[in-house]
């Protein structure tokens, strides 16, 4: 058996690493490598989107549509920007509402206003109100220019109630004519809260999703101030500097604090709307979407939907993701993605998801459609007609920073700040400090 | 050598014969060993050259359209980066509670299996099971295990402890990410030892305990320095491997396994590596990633060459096996 | 009596520590996913929880892009080792010994810093979604390896090279057929690490891959979940035991030949 003497592999491990730095120094810039061009018209349209809103009959009939192929791609943020690094992008992705100003401003995606001027399928009229998440005048969201589409939408503030939680509390279910305030949502999340045995019965008020879009929930709260959490220029978080920011980031600390949400330091193995499904959770903000699949074995004649509750009696219930299409800037076949794009958004895909109750239409023609059949359809529908009124806003998402930026940063600090390690004051300092710092890094990119 | 002599021609060759010879011979080596030496320059070098470029721009991954050239900055914010020095301070936690441990471990469970015992195949295998488990599946082990409500553990402490509810991965997320560390590699390290141990002329332990030596006794003073350099070893690869760490925490993250963009590990396990992770896939930042990593870099490399540095004392290179 | 309770019982109990967490795996993936969380056995053995396994996860259709994933890593990285390993270890150049090294020293570059240029370089070649930067590694050889066969082969006695010359066979013959054929050891447990290495990484193919054509690493990161998004821990645990099966079974086999394997080609260093 041979034995290798380590006082020699030193002396190698010195000379490799040397050798390593100078061939390191020597060799050419990687970076200036050139991105393979793609293929143009072959009459393939890659489709960057989530499977299950996108199933495989919907491809089908797209392809028989528009006599083009398409290829399917599971939507996932580090895939997307891996491919746009490998210069080959999907035609048509994906997207949120918080993370199109950033694709607008790194010319990520394409304006498609000439597109929707000669469509007969999308008419500018007939568009509902949540597409104005999508127009972009140079500046900011809201007007100007089309760059894509929602493929539904819902007003996303409103609730559900799961009715037996509160009959186990001795509490009466809100009702479903008027909104709540926010502090008496909290007062009643706490009543309705329940443990028993260290083990959870039910959780009292459930938002945003693990805290992945606490920002979004923010943002509409402070709007009925005329708010932002940023400054106007977007070019700084401020919330220590901004009493109502302070505010409404205090009230939703304190919800963590109460233990009436999911948070950290007390999560759930399930995402919010399996936990609903499950029975235990009382209320639960999620938008009309969520109506189509409320209604579990558990939960089924123990659901009702109520109105978006409101923070300062200014009623907003505007959609938070406006999830929808874009078109890559870098597509090779404009037309063909356009092709693809209009057929599902106004086509036989669109009246299906009309019909299904899974959010509402991006077309106001294709209302109508919605179901009302069963008496929780109909309970749904009429507070949904109540919160249309409500609904044609927009929230202004931050064009340097990534649409999860505040909600990882949020999602880290918060669980020192529960357990008691850090203050509030410092929860909200870090939290300023590294958004600002990603902003900083954002506008050095796209400069500005 | 000396057998090469018997092949020379019998004729001593002259100079240039020989040059010739030599050329062929290095010529021969650098053949044989061209698909490495191709795959060093442009596997390794060339984009650690690139890396090194990147960490000086504020390279995005995406664009080229901005990238400019930012000096040392990056390398000015590591320092000046909370969260890296948090995620540093973790990483070297870990290290201390992860490296020592094994090691004992590693070399406890080699000494158990060398002995002359039944079933030692069965229990070699036992403990090499958990290094040839792939990290995810290593990760639903110990998720599945520490459960707060379907885990063994916490059915255990119940029966001690009734109405426990412990949400291990919440509460003490350094410690199962420890005891998954160290399970995972034993069987590595343990083979390792077992190899050493087996190299050790049986001789020299026997004529210790003619000599009225107790089986303790001969553990410490014939076995233990005749193994330092396997120790050193295992202690090296250890160490550096430790300080990589980078899947395990983002995979145990409390809620549904699965690494999407908005993974953070709790921040008791937010190591560095996950910190260079999210900074550069997450938030794009390549160029202030590529700094981290080459600060991760030199530490390695400072904390090897230490190793090396004192190895000269306690390792014992004394007999050739 | 107290021999043999010195022998066995420590062992025995760090044994039991060690397999107790795959053994709730076991008992877990035979559970009804009712039964996680409230019953500590299973009533009932389920087995159909690793049909589910297999039809929700498409798991033949992973497994298979995993195999031929690393089985073809494994084996161009093998031979192309053994060839570089045969190469240091029997032939004289000037800077053979810093190549060496260079060799050694690429063991302590951590692989995340050399793996985001690598990234960054693959994407811009347009490389990604594709199994190329696998067979790329591979042509390059792995340090590890190299290393195993320099040490493995230096072991050789240098007659049988001169014996072959005298023969005439050119430097490539005596590699593949003298070195190659006596090299069983050294390339089953090259052979193996390797194979494992892809089989069980997660980070590489999670960053390079896509959904389609990733391998069972990153499906199996997931869990399994019922239509509406709920976990199912048991069909999850059901999947994990499928995955890692052919591995334990593989490795119950072979564990004294890997043992011998690395006595003999002096890994430890």
């Amino acid at each position: 058996m041979e034995e290798l003497k380590l006082t020699t592999t030193r002396r190698k491990i010195l000379i490799g690493a040397g050798a390593l730095a100078a061939a390191a120094a020597a060799a050419p810039i990687l970076a200036a490598c050139q991105p393979t061009p793609k293929t143009g018209g072959s009459g393939k349209v890659t489709v960057m989107t989530d499977p299950n809103e996108f199933s495989d009959d919907d491809r089908k009939t797209l392809e028989n549509a528009t006599k083009l192929k398409i290829e399917v791609v599971k939507s996932d943020l580090t895939t997307l920007y891996a491919m746009f690094a490998a210069g080959n992008p999907p035609d048509v992705f994906r997207v949120q509402a918080a993370g199109l100003p950033q694709y607008i401003s790194r010319k990520m995606v394409k304006n498609l206003q000439p597109y929707f001027a000669k469509s007969t399928l999308l008419k500018p009229d007939d568009l509902a109100p949540a597409n104005n998440f999508y127009k972009w005048d140079g500046k900011q969201i809201g007007k100007g220019d089309l760059y894509g589409m929602v493929k539904d939408w819902s007003p996303d503030f409103t609730l559900f109630a799961y009715t037996k939680a509160f009959d186990d509390a001795g509490v009466k279910v809100p009702s479903d004519t008027t909104a709540l305030t926010y502090d008496e949502l909290r007062t009643l999340a706490n009543k309705v809260n329940k443990k028993a045995g260290g083990k959870r019965v039910y959780w009292g008020f459930v938002h945003s999703n693990n805290d992945q879009w606490i920002d979004r929930t923010a943002m509409n709260m402070l709007a009925e101030k005329n708010q932002n959490l940023y400054s106007d220029d977007f070019s700084k978080l401020v919330i220590s500097g901004n009493p109502e920011a302070t505010k409404v980031i205090r009230y939703l600390y304190d919800l963590a604090a109460d233990g009436v949400n999911e948070t950290p330091i007390d999560p759930s193995p399930n995402w919010m709307g399996a936990d609903f499904n499950e029975g235990q959770i009382a209320i639960l903000q999620y938008g009309y979407w969520f109506s189509a699949m409320a209604e579990s074995d558990k939960t089924k004649g123990k659901t009702v939907m109520l109105p978006a509750p409101t923070w300062a009696g200014v009623r907003r219930d505007p959609t938070m993701t406006a999830t929808g299409w874009v078109i890559s800037s870098q597509t090779k076949d404009p037309d063909a993605a356009w092709a693809v794009f209009e057929q599902y958004m106004g086509g036989k895909p669109a009246q299906d998801r009309a019909k299904s109750g899974w959010g509402v239409p991006g077309l106001k023609s294709l209302y109508p459609q919605m179901p009302q059949q069963t008496d929780f359809q109909k309970q749904v529908q009429k507070v949904l007609q109540g919160e249309l009124s409500k609904s044609d806003f927009i929230l202004q998402f931050n064009p340097y920073i990534g649409e999860e930026t505040f909600s990882t940063s949020w999602k880290k600090n918060l669980e020192p700040a529960l357990k008691g390690t850090i203050s509030f004051d410092k929860f909200v300092q870090n939290i300023e400090s590294e958004v600002n710092t990603a902003i900083a890094d954002g506008k050095r990119i796209i400069g500005g | 050598m000396a057998g090469a002599t018997h092949v020379l021609p019998r004729v001593m060759p002259r100079p240039a014969l020989l040059r010739r010879r030599a050329v062929r011979r290095a010529a021969t080596f650098y053949l044989l060993v061209s698909p490495w030496l191709l795959g060093f320059v442009l596997l390794s070098a060339v984009p650690l050259a690139g890396a090194l470029l990147m960490s000086l721009t504020n390279y995005d991954g995406l664009n080229l359209d901005y990238v400019a050239f930012v000096g040392v900055d990056n390398y000015a914010r590591a320092f000046s980066d909370p969260e890296a020095q948090h995620a540093l301070l973790r990483t070297l936690l870990l290290m201390v509670l992860v490296v020592p441990t094994g090691l004992v471990l590693q070399l406890l469970l080699a000494l158990m299996v060398d002995q002359p015992i039944r079933l030692s195949n069965l229990f070699r295998t036992i403990f090499y099971l958990p290094y040839v488990i792939p990290v995810v599946a290593g990760a639903w082990v110990w998720k599945i295990f520490v459960d707060p409500s379907g885990g063994l553990v916490n059915a255990l402490v119940g029966a001690v402890v009734p109405d426990v509810n412990i949400r291990w991965l919440v509460e003490y997320p350094t410690l199962v990410l420890a005891v998954f560390t160290i399970w995972g590699a034993a069987g590595g390290g343990m083979v390792i030892f077992l190899a050493g141990l087996q190299g050790i002329p049986a001789e020299y332990r026997e004529a210790a305990m003619i000599d009225g030596a107790s089986p303790a006794q001969v553990t410490r003073f014939i076995t233990l320095p005749l193994l330092t350099p396997v120790i050193f070893f295992n202690l090296v690869t250890g160490i550096i491997t430790t300080l990589q760490v980078l899947v395990q925490p983002m995979l145990l993250s409390p809620g549904i396994l699965g690494l999407s963009p908005g993974t953070v590990p709790p921040l008791d396990n937010y190591l560095y590596p996950v910190h260079a992770y999210i900074e550069i896939f997450v938030k794009q930042l390549f160029g202030y990633g590529a700094a981290l990593l080459w600060l991760l870099f030199a530490v390695v490399l400072g904390l090897t060459l230490v190793l090396f540095g004192t190895s000269r004392r306690w390792v014992h290179y004394g007999v050739e096996a | 009596m107290t021999r043999a309770a010195v022998r066995y019982v420590p062992v025995s109990f760090f044994a039991v520590l060690f397999a107790l967490p795959i053994f709730w795996v076991l008992v877990t993936s035979l559970k009804r996913q009712s039964e996680f969380g409230s019953s500590l056995f299973p009533t009932q053995l389920e087995w159909p929880n690793y049909q589910l396994a297999v039809v929700l996860a498409d798991f033949m259709h992973f497994a298979l892009n995993s195999l031929v994933l690393s089985g073809s890593y494994a084996t161009i990285v093998v031979i192309v080792s053994a060839l570089v390993g045969y190469g240091f270890a029997r032939h004289r150049a000037p800077g053979r010994n810093q190549l060496f090294g260079l060799v050694l020293a690429l063991l302590i570059v951590p692989t995340f810093v050399q793996f985001v240029p690598q990234f960054v370089l693959f994407a811009r070649l347009g490389l990604t979604n594709s199994y190329w930067p696998w067979i790329l590694w591979a042509l390059g050889g792995s340090p590890f390896a190299i290393f195993l066969f320099r040490q493995f082969f230096a072991t050789f006695p240098r007659e049988l090279d001169d014996a072959a010359e005298v023969d005439g066979a050119g430097p490539l013959r005596i590699f593949l057929q003298i070195y190659l054929p006596n090299a069983g050891p050294a390339i089953a447990a090259s052979a193996i690490f390797m194979f494992l290495w892809v089989w069980g990484d997660y980070l590489y193919p999670a960053l390079l891959l896509h959904q389609d054509n990733t391998t069972l690493a990153v499906r199996m990161a997931n869990a399994y979940v019922d239509p509406h998004g709920n976990p199912l821990q048991t069909v999850t645990m059901a999947g994990v035991v499928l995955y890692v099966m052919p591995l334990i079974l593989f490795f119950a086999f072979a564990q004294r030949f890997i043992v011998r394997g690395i006595v003999t080609t002096g890994l430890k260093g």
